[in-house]
């Protein structure tokens, strides 16, 4: 195909620059380590490096049985193995990757991403590794769509931040139709499906691999001349990260290994045929049972977190000093005054850039689910102390109990016990709130479920199962905290 | 003696002693200088028109309400002193509440057993032995193991008398202790009341049961806006009241 003469030009002339770029790496490294002269050794040898990239851009990354795959991470991995270093990948989502980059979260980026004026601004790129360029996609039964003339009025829907994206809109006026941004290739297709929206725009080798997976898509123009993919690191960072990345790549083009991975993605797969609902069921629960065993974790560490500051900041609330009284008002009011999902974006993105330290998606994760939590916690605690008559307090005062004492014997026994239902409640959303970290890459339920269906396109059925899954614990577990209320606040 | 760790007590004859007492909630004065003395093992009902400020005067005889002005003594407290150990001082004044205030998530004996027991005055074995004695007194002795919520309004009052004399007080303090509860069951709690003044308690007891505070108070003090217009023996006050405002009250409630 006409694809592959064009990459293969550009291979022999990536090839020599990278070459060049290798060297120039290697003796700049072999000149600050004069003692290492048993092996060829280079700056990345035997070091580490965390690899981030997007959830579903197949063919480049999915998950295959678990496993990350795709050509972005064939690469990588030979990559590393043929220059000496490690990789820890990260799947993190296109934009989640890219901000992680930023704030150095993570070393590098390999995530199917055009080479752009405007990326080079923020990001060094290794020398290209795979030529795109923007298709666009209509439903397999839509026959009225057989060119952009046709768009007319009509929605099309792109990735944001894509080169789809900035292909739509750069025909957009032309045309007469509206671009709608969507995070992921998965959620396209089946907005397309869906209808609500006629096309598609996105990279070829993605919507190729897609149609070929039965996903319900045709493609009906041919490709547009598009950008090169490279290998991104932050600006001026890990620079023999990116040398070692060209020099790799050149040896992977010159020994053919390059070529075998690009077959093993693009070449015409033969359709899988479809499993049926109990197939998919019994593919997908080992990968979902592990998502649904960091719910539990994230869940109960978030829950006891936030039981702490509940009753830290709930004490405050109603205690006598407008100090206290003041710092869990503004408290509460940030967390209950602000999305969770952006206190996750800045606790796993912001705070980083803020202090210069990584945080890891648990960590982040936690920290925002309890701190949201808490604020809730907060209000229930006050409530429960609150709603006990003062009445209460003024016969433990008058018998010459001090104010603990009257709180520990008196109140808090009386309130815990008018609490108790809002706390389960609590624990119900904040479970059901871990299914927000998802767009920080944790890899929960719900993001465990993205990533079944961003490989096999059944969005219904694998969303079912997740959940069904959902609501067998959180009944469960609702189940058992009613049990345990009622037998120990009679 | 325990008592005299607080350092700042006081040796005098009277029992309890205000001068000048003030309070003000907001710049709504309630109670606008009262001077009171009371003396060892003396009753005093407190009467006059709801708003006037009895339950108020009450509270601040044990500090549950803080005072604005005045000094108030009690049991040789001085409470207008911030350094004195109010959980100290109140373990000498036991109070009684017109709601009963028992503690629901626990049994009659738990009720009263709690301030011994945390305060560390009685193990739990004598706690309970004393508890048992109290509520024997009061006649609820069969309710032991009772939760207040089982109770009739006289058997809960009776049980927060109880609960109160737990700690051993030499001042009891009674706020319409009867006004909540059904007319068959005022006969009940006011008989423990005037047991207690036979035992010579000093006790300050806000009513509306005219009969009963002619019949054991020692001394009548008839309170109007926050000041005391009147005050003297049942018989003197009843019978004979000299100022236009205790006639008129008198007449409404008699
Ligand atoms: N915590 C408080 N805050 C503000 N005002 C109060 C408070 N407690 C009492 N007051 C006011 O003080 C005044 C006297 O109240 P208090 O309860 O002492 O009257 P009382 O003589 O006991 O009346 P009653 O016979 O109805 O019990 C009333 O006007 C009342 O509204
Ligand atoms: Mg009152």
């Amino acid at each position: 195909m006409n694809m592959s003469r064009a990459g293969k030009l550009s291979v022999a002339v990536t090839a020599l620059l990278a070459l060049a770029g290798g060297f120039v790496g290697v003796s700049a490294a072999t000149a600050s380590q004069p003692n290492s002269h048993v092996q060829p050794q280079t700056a990345v040898t035997g070091e580490t490096y965390v690899i981030g990239t997007d959830t579903t851009f197949a063919p480049f990354e999915y998950r295959k049985d678990g496993e990350l795959t795709g050509i972005d991470m064939d690469l990588i991995r030979d990559i590393a193995a043929n220059q000496g270093f490690n990789v820890e990948i990260k799947s993190l989502g296109f934009d989640a990757a890219l901000q992680a980059l930023q704030s150095n979260q993570v070393d590098g980026v390999i995530a199917g991403m055009s080479i752009t004026d405007e990326r080079k601004l923020v990001f060094d790129f290794s020398d290209p590794y795979f030529d795109s360029g923007v298709q666009m996609a209509v439903a397999d039964t839509n026959t009225e769509i057989t060119g952009y003339a046709d768009l007319a009025g009509e929605t099309v829907v792109a990735k944001r931040g894509s080169e789809g994206e900035t292909f739509a809109n750069s025909i957009k006026d032309e045309y007469g139709f509206t671009v709608k941004a969507l995070a992921d290739s998965a959620t396209m297709y089946d907005d397309v499906k869906a209808g609500n929206s006629v096309a598609v725009f996105d990279d070829y080798p993605v919507l190729a691999y897609g149609i070929n997976q039965n996903n319900g898509l045709k493609s009906v123009t041919e490709k547009e001349q598009g950008s090169s993919y490279g290998f991104a690191v932050n600006k001026g960072q890990n620079p023999e990260l990116l040398a070692a990345f060209n020099t790799g790549l050149a040896e992977l083009k010159s020994n053919g290994d390059y070529q075998s991975i690009l077959d093993k993605y693009l070449e015409q797969p033969a359709p899988v045929a479809a499993s049926g609902f109990f197939g998919l069921l019994s593919d997908s629960l080992p990968a979902l049972m592990k998502g649904l065993g960091l719910t539990l974790l994230a869940t109960g560490l978030s829950i006891l977190v936030a039981l702490v500051l509940g009753v830290l900041f709930g004490f405050c609330k109603v205690s006598e000093s407008r100090v206290l009284r003041g710092l869990a008002s503004i408290y509460v009011s940030i967390f209950r005054g602000t999305p969770l999902l952006v206190q996750a974006f800045f606790f796993y993105f912001g705070l980083p850039q803020l202090t210069g330290q990584p945080i890891d998606v648990l960590t982040a994760g936690v920290l925002t689910l309890s701190l949201n939590a808490g604020a809730y916690m907060t209000e229930i605690v006050r409530g429960g102390i609150q709603s006990v008559d003062p009445g209460q307090t003024e016969a433990g005062r008058s018998l010459g109990l001090g104010y603990v004492t009257t709180m520990r014997r008196v109140v808090l026994p009386q309130a815990v016990k008018i609490m108790t239902p809002s706390f389960i409640n609590q624990f119900v959303m904040t479970l059901k709130d871990t299914s927000l970290l998802a767009v920080i890459g944790f890899a929960e339920l719900t993001y465990q479920g993205q990533q079944i269906y961003a490989a096999n396109f059944r969005t219904g059925e694998t969303l079912l199962i997740v959940a069904a899954l959902y609501f067998i614990v959180i009944n469960l577990l609702t189940m058992l905290s009613n049990q345990l209320d009622k037998r120990f606040n009679k | 003696m325990s008592k005299n760790s607080a350092g700042s007590r006081i040796p005098a004859g009277s029992k309890v002693s205000v001068r000048g007492l003030r309070k003000s909630f907001g710049s709504n004065e309630v109670l606008k200088g009262l001077d009171v003395e009371i003396s060892e093992g003396e009753v005093v009902c407190v009467i006059g028109p709801s708003g006037s400020g009895k339950s108020t005067f009450l509270r601040c005889l044990n500090k549950l309400d803080e005072l604005s002005a005045g000094t108030v003594i009690v049991d040789g407290f001085n409470l207008s002193d911030k350094t004195v150990d109010l959980n100290e001082v109140r373990q000498h004044i036991g109070m009684v509440f017109q709601h009963f205030n028992l503690f629901p998530h626990m049994t009659v004996l738990q009720n009263i057993m709690l301030a011994p027991v945390e305060l560390k005055k009685q193990s739990t074995a004598t706690a309970r032995a004393s508890a048992l004695k109290l509520l024997d007194r009061v006649g609820l002795a069969e309710k032991a193991d009772a939760r207040p919520a089982q109770l009739s309004g006289g058997q809960k009052q009776r049980v927060a008398i109880a609960r109160s004399l737990a700690v051993n007080p030499d001042i009891m303090l009674f706020d319409e202790a009867t006004s909540a509860l059904d007319p068959e069951m005022v006969g009940e709690v006011l008989q423990v009341i005037r047991d207690l003044a036979a035992e010579g308690m000093t006790m300050v007891v806000v009513t509306h049961e005219m009969g009963f505070a002619r019949e054991v108070a020692d001394r009548v003090i008839f309170m109007a806006d926050g000041v005391i217009v009147e005050e003297g023996t049942p018989a003197e006050l009843f019978g004979n009241p000299q100022q236009e405002r205790t006639q008129d009250f008198l007449s409404k409630v008699l």
